[in-house]
């Protein structure tokens, strides 16, 4: 009869152990590294060493041009303005909504959050030209303000407001569902408890829910952030042709001015602004695991 | 003189029609502790969540100090509630947890500071305000939840089933200090449980509750010795239940029988293990013994009726029975039921 002493069992475990995990992760890491990290290593050495007669040197030449050009600025300006102004309005547009359908158990709550989330299905070319048909010249919104003898209305389209609403409508429904999964960890217990020591609506909102959705407001406004600074259909489709946002902006200097060059800086500045709210989510991503 | 008074208060929930609470009254005194006691469903929960206004009676009338408070939102009662899962806001630590509702209250923040380490003082948390509640172990989060209540200085506390979430020995611990606590401040409580023992270790009355009505209001010891239905014989304590006939004063069931000065019909006999006593036979008896449990203390025999009817009986000897063994039935103490009501008690 043989038998294991625990000596034995100790030194076959490690044996077994296979790096399964490192395997599982290690593709979508390689393409990361290969489709993303790369390109952005690559775009940065681009814009930093230009080339001269004598061969290629380094140069923040593209950079001087871009933050002394006007017409940049203020492209830079623009899409800072409308980012801002999107993240403001998707919070107040969204949170009444999250906080709706996470507080009311009527039938009218489901029909809701479909609605809140119908704008995920409909592809940005669609929203565009239906934004048109209501809000633009002599679209639907006119025709009725005609029929009851109103004057026209001073249409969004082709304005800086144009890819605001465009916008804000597109990303109502990633912002509503994260902040309804930050609102789902706030117990009913929770706040049944704020309502027996005294708080009114208010004080609720303000003492116990915000603090608990801090971190998912973090979240969804970094989410909204990243994919409305780098926008390319709706404020092309929907905004003014000068100043225009960066999307616009980096695909016509490719395009339409053949420089490629500067089209890069100008994505290098546009990832540089977009890295900044992308760490937010990484530090509360981080913050969340460590909790 | 009550301080609460629950006047025929009913709650119907729109979906499904269910009666949770129907036709309740109680009036509770100034500093007593009420338990109210009954299976899951029976409408305790619902019935303290409107007093603290978290529901709102279908009808009936809510009073507090002869106040209606019917219709009044939680934020505005004199109750504090403690939940029975704490519910603390993680995100505040211990001391915050308890300030928040006295700053509400607009209290200057010395005052606030002195009833906080009061109360926490009283709680047996002395020195933890700045320690966050995810620290705390379950016991200690339930006394901070109790002293959030209680720093309000509310007329009346409510606790739901607030020991549930722990073990067996905290629970029995907590209790004693929630009662020691309670009769210290004199604060007048509801108290919802489940459990038997709890009900019968804190109270001054319990009320026993079963589909949303009251079966009997009395203190500890009379609702266990005096149960005035067959369930509230049943839900409190162990108790014997054998239905039987009733035929000229005797009640009779499958080779049992003992008398029952009552009318003829059915009816149902209801023993206690404790008064049950049990004498060895020589012609099989009335029941053969099943199983013999020793507790150290005690014994318990669980025997059987000639049609194999479950009865359990506690002995101080449990060595002097074994299983198969037949066994006479003496009980000391009956009460019997019929139509769900007391009819002979003895």
């Amino acid at each position: 009869m043989t038998m294991t002493t625990p000596d034995q069992i100790g030194s076959v475990t490690p044996a077994r152990r296979r790096p399964y995990g490192l395997l599982l992760v290690a593709t979508p890491v390689l393409l990361v590294l290969w489709l993303i990290i790369w390109p952005i290593i690559s775009a940065i050495i681009t814009t930093l060493w230009v080339p001269t007669p004598e061969g290629s040197a380094f140069s923040i030449e593209t950079y001087r041009f871009f933050f002394s050009d006007g017409y940049s600025l203020s492209n830079l300006s623009i899409t800072l303005w409308t980012t801002g102004v999107c993240a403001i309005l998707l919070l107040v547009v969204c949170l009444p909504i999250a906080l709706y359908l996470r507080f009311s158990n009527t039938k009218v709550a489901a029909y809701v959050q479909g609605l809140a989330i119908f704008p995920m299905f409909v592809p940005s070319i669609i929203l565009s030209f239906a934004f048109i048909r209501v809000l633009g010249p002599n679209g639907t919104v006119d025709l009725l303000f005609n029929a009851v003898g109103l004057p026209k209305i001073r249409t969004p389209y082709l304005t800086p407001w144009g890819p605001v609403i465009g916008l804000v409508w597109d990303n109502i429904p990633l912002t509503v569902l994260i902040l309804l999964s930050g609102l789902g960890n706030v117990s009913n217990q929770a706040i049944e408890a704020a309502r027996d020591v005294g708080a009114g609506r208010f004080a609720l909102l303000w003492h116990i829910i915000l603090p608990r959705i801090s971190n998912s407001i973090l979240v969804a406004i970094s989410f909204a952030v990243l994919g409305i600074f780098s926008a390319f259909t709706l404020p092309y489709i929907l905004g003014p042709a000068a100043p225009e946002m960066m999307g616009p902006f980096m695909q016509r200097t490719f395009r339409d001015l053949y420089d490629p060059q500067t089209a890069i800086t100008q994505a290098v500045i546009t990832f540089g602004f977009c890295i900044v709210f992308g760490l937010f989510y990484v530090r509360s991503v981080a913050k969340n695991r460590a909790a | 003189m009550s301080v609460l008074s629950i006047k025929d208060v009913s709650k119907i929930f729109p979906n499904g029609n269910v009666r949770a609470v129907d036709s309740f009254s109680l009036d509770v005194a100034d500093g007593e502790l009420v338990c109210l006691l009954g299976p899951s469903g029976s409408g305790k929960s619902t019935l303290l969540r409107m007093v603290g206004g978290f529901e709102t009676p279908t009808s009936g009338v809510m009073t507090i100090d002869g106040e209606d408070i019917t219709r009044l939102p939680p934020e505005k009662r004199p109750t504090g509630m403690v939940f029975q899962s704490h519910a603390l806001w993680t995100h505040m630590n211990v001391f915050k947890n308890l300030a928040f509702g006295l700053k509400l209250r607009k209290v200057s923040p010395d005052e606030i500071k002195r009833r906080v380490e009061g109360v926490l003082e009283l709680v047996g948390l002395g020195g933890y305000g700045t320690r966050g509640v995810g620290q705390l172990s379950g016991g200690q989060q339930q006394r901070v939840a109790l002293a959030r209540s209680l720093v309000l200085e509310p007329k009346i506390l409510l606790l739901d089933e607030p020991f549930a979430s722990l073990d067996q020995h905290l629970r029995e611990r907590l209790r004693e200090e929630v009662r020691d606590i309670q009769q210290r401040l004199k604060i007048t409580t509801l108290f919802v449980t489940h459990g038997q023992d709890e009900a019968l270790s804190m109270a001054d009355r319990i009320v026993v509750m079963r589909d949303g009505r009251t079966e009997q209001i009395d203190r500890p010891d009379v609702v266990y010795r005096e149960p005035q239905t067959p369930f509230v014989a049943g839900f409190i304590g162990t108790m014997n239940l054998v239905e039987g006939t009733v035929s000229n004063g005797i009640f009779s069931r499958a080779g049992y029988s003992t008398p029952l000065p009552v009318s003829d019909g059915p009816a149902t006999l209801a023993i206690r293990p404790e008064a049950l006593d049990l004498a060895a036979a020589e012609d099989g008896g009335q029941g053969k013994v099943h199983r013999v449990t020793d507790y150290g203390t005690h014994g318990l025999v669980d025997l059987d009726l000639r049609d194999n009817t479950r009865i359990k009986a506690m002995v101080s000897h449990p060595d002097l029975f074994k299983a198969g063994q037949g066994v006479t039935l003496k009980p000391r103490a009956i009460a019997a039921y019929r139509d769900n009501a007391l009819i002979h008690r003895a």
